[in-house]
């Protein structure tokens, strides 16, 4: 049983990362990340680490990848890349690093000695089991970690705003709106006097 | 003993089926009570007191024509409901409906939950995000600015209530410290949770209606902005399904706030299922209640309400929370 569902996660998994690189499509190549994501899920499930699983759902399924479509799907166009707009440096490329990876890989299949499964104790890998290491273990990275985010929400409102001050609240952003709203119909109005004063003075 | 597996299909094939059927029984409830409380009838055509209408409903569902919009991705179109709806029902497969029960007249015991894990509650929340999938697809893939528009504002929804309605759970697993639903409900036996957790409770239930799409929260169908938001090209049994996704999310929400908020199937004299059903009941009866009550936000007031006053609750019942459960 454990097997079956072994091979079916390793497959998916491998069909979809094809997918992710041989889709045409941007957002189906997201869709395809997002199947392959899940598959991985599976497979940690399979090595009782449900925690893991849920957690990699949860944070790259539910957040990351959503963000990916998000961009996709308002900014992508919906065309699809031809073949001639590859640059053949870019092939090259590609095959060169594929090739080290194969032979990263290879080296350490080979180089690796694999022991029997190993035993787990009972709450290992366990959401409480994970807390305690990240709070005592980890503290520093944890730490690090937390303030790498913050930095990245406060630079998220910075570009989201676009330049503007941060500071204005609605109201005074309707205010403002409103003020150079009354300066251009201010300006219309004396454009259209100095038009009408212009042609009655062509009449005299 | 039966064979572990068989026993969950056949445990599954049945609270799918209870589930459906209850989804159709509400969908008359809602449409009755909101009648009700606009002072009509509501549906009293088929059958007795209209008891037919949900039968009457997918009938003519049925018996649409499945349309695909021009320059729609046809896959993706076509699997969007599906995604939604087996999200939604797998969702509802770790709710609890009691502990243990013995079958009358043999001694077969079966628990009344599918599956209990260690991490229940986060697999409800990753499920959950997986459905979201569904209106997103279902916006993109209809090839339409208005399904894409409303699939979009509905995800940015979604994904802001999720930070408050996680926030708020988290109170509830620290006093219990513990993620399974059965050792939540357990905990509760002296003290529902829901007066210990009473900030807690409230922006979890003020989330809750904002991820189940329902009014005042339901901008995804703001028809005077973006037509009917990431259904609009559906039709006929597909609108159906997502029509379906969408309460059942909402049940299983309301479950939810039983098992972590009321005690779960706990209760005097009836059994649990019983409990658990009725207490998922008076939830969608508020929810009910308020949506023929309330009128529609507007979308930066959702976000406002989110960001700027639910999330800093959230925050503050968790230093309260953490705080008792450290020196009380």
């Amino acid at each position: 049983m454990d097997l079956v569902v072994f091979f079916l996660a390793a497959l998916a998994a491998i069909a979809t990362a094809v997918a992710v690189v041989a889709q045409k499509n941007p957002f189906v190549s997201a869709l395809a990340l997002l199947g392959n994501l899940v598959a991985l899920a599976v497979l940690m499930l399979l090595l009782e680490a449900q925690f893991v699983a849920v957690a990699q759902i949860i944070v790259y399924a539910g957040a990351v990848m959503v963000m990916f479509l998000f961009v996709i799907a308002y900014v992508g166009p919906r065309g699809e890349v031809g073949p001639g707009e590859r640059k053949p440096w870019q092939i090259w490329l590609a095959i060169l690093a594929a090739a080290l990876i194969a032979i990263e890989v290879v080296a350490v299949v080979y180089g690796a000695t694999f022991s029997d499964w190993a035993e787990i104790s009972g709450d290992y890998g366990s959401p409480a089991a994970i807390g305690k290491s990240l709070v005592t273990n980890y503290l520093l990275a944890f730490e690090i970690v937390s303030v790498v985010l913050f930095m990245g929400a406060v630079a998220g409102v910075i570009f989201g705003s676009g330049g503007r001050p941060l500071r204005l609240s609605n109201d005074e952003v309707l205010a403002k709106e409103a003020a150079s709203a009354e300066q251009r119909r201010r300006e219309d109005s004396r454009a259209v006097l100095d038009a009408a004063r212009d042609s009655m003075g062509g009449d005299r | 003993m039966v064979d572990g597996v068989i026993l969950t299909i056949v445990k599954s094939v049945i609270l799918a089926s209870v589930l459906m059927g209850f989804f159709a029984l509400m969908t008359l409830i809602e449409r009755k009570l909101i009648g009700r409380f606009q002072a009509r009838y509501g549906p009293n055509r088929v059958g007795p007191y209209g008891l037919m209408q949900p039968i009457a409903d997918l009938g003519k569902m049925l018996q649409k024509e499945n349309v695909v919009p021009e320059g729609a991705h046809r896959k993706l179109y076509l699997a969007a409901p599906f995604i939604a709806m087996v999200c939604a029902i797998s969702a509802f497969g770790l709710i609890p409906f009691g502990n243990v029960a013995t079958i009358p007249g043999t001694d077969w015991t079966i628990h009344l939950y599918i599956a209990n894990t260690s991490v229940s509650l986060l697999v409800v929340a990753a499920i959950g995000s997986l459905g979201f999938y569904g209106l997103m697809i279902g916006g993109w893939a209809s090839s339409s600015k208005y399904a894409l528009l409303g699939g979009m504002r509905s995800i940015a929804q979604l994904i802001s209530y999720e930070v408050a309605f996680t926030l708020a759970v988290i109170g509830v697993i620290m006093q219990a410290s513990s993620l399974s639903f059965i050792t939540i409900a357990n905990a509760q036996d002296h003290l529902w949770y829901f007066i210990p957790q009473i900030l807690g409770f409230l922006v979890f239930f003020v989330a809750a209606v904002a991820e189940s799409n329902r009014p005042p929260f339901d901008l995804t169908e703001a028809d005077g902005e973006v037509v009917a938001g990431y259904h609009t090209e559906y039709g006929g049994m597909r609108y159906a399904m997502f029509a379906a996704a969408e309460f059942i999310n909402a049940i299983t929400l309301s479950a939810l706030g039983a098992v972590l908020f009321f005690g779960g199937p706990s209760g005097p004299i009836l059994p649990g299922p019983i409990w658990m059903l009725l207490k998922i009941g008076g939830f969608l009866f508020v929810l009910i209640w308020i949506r023929a009550t309330l009128p529609r936000v507007r979308f930066d007031q959702l976000m406002k309400l989110g960001w700027k006053v639910l999330l800093p609750v959230a925050t503050l019942n968790l230093l309260l929370t953490a705080a008792v459960v450290v020196y009380g």
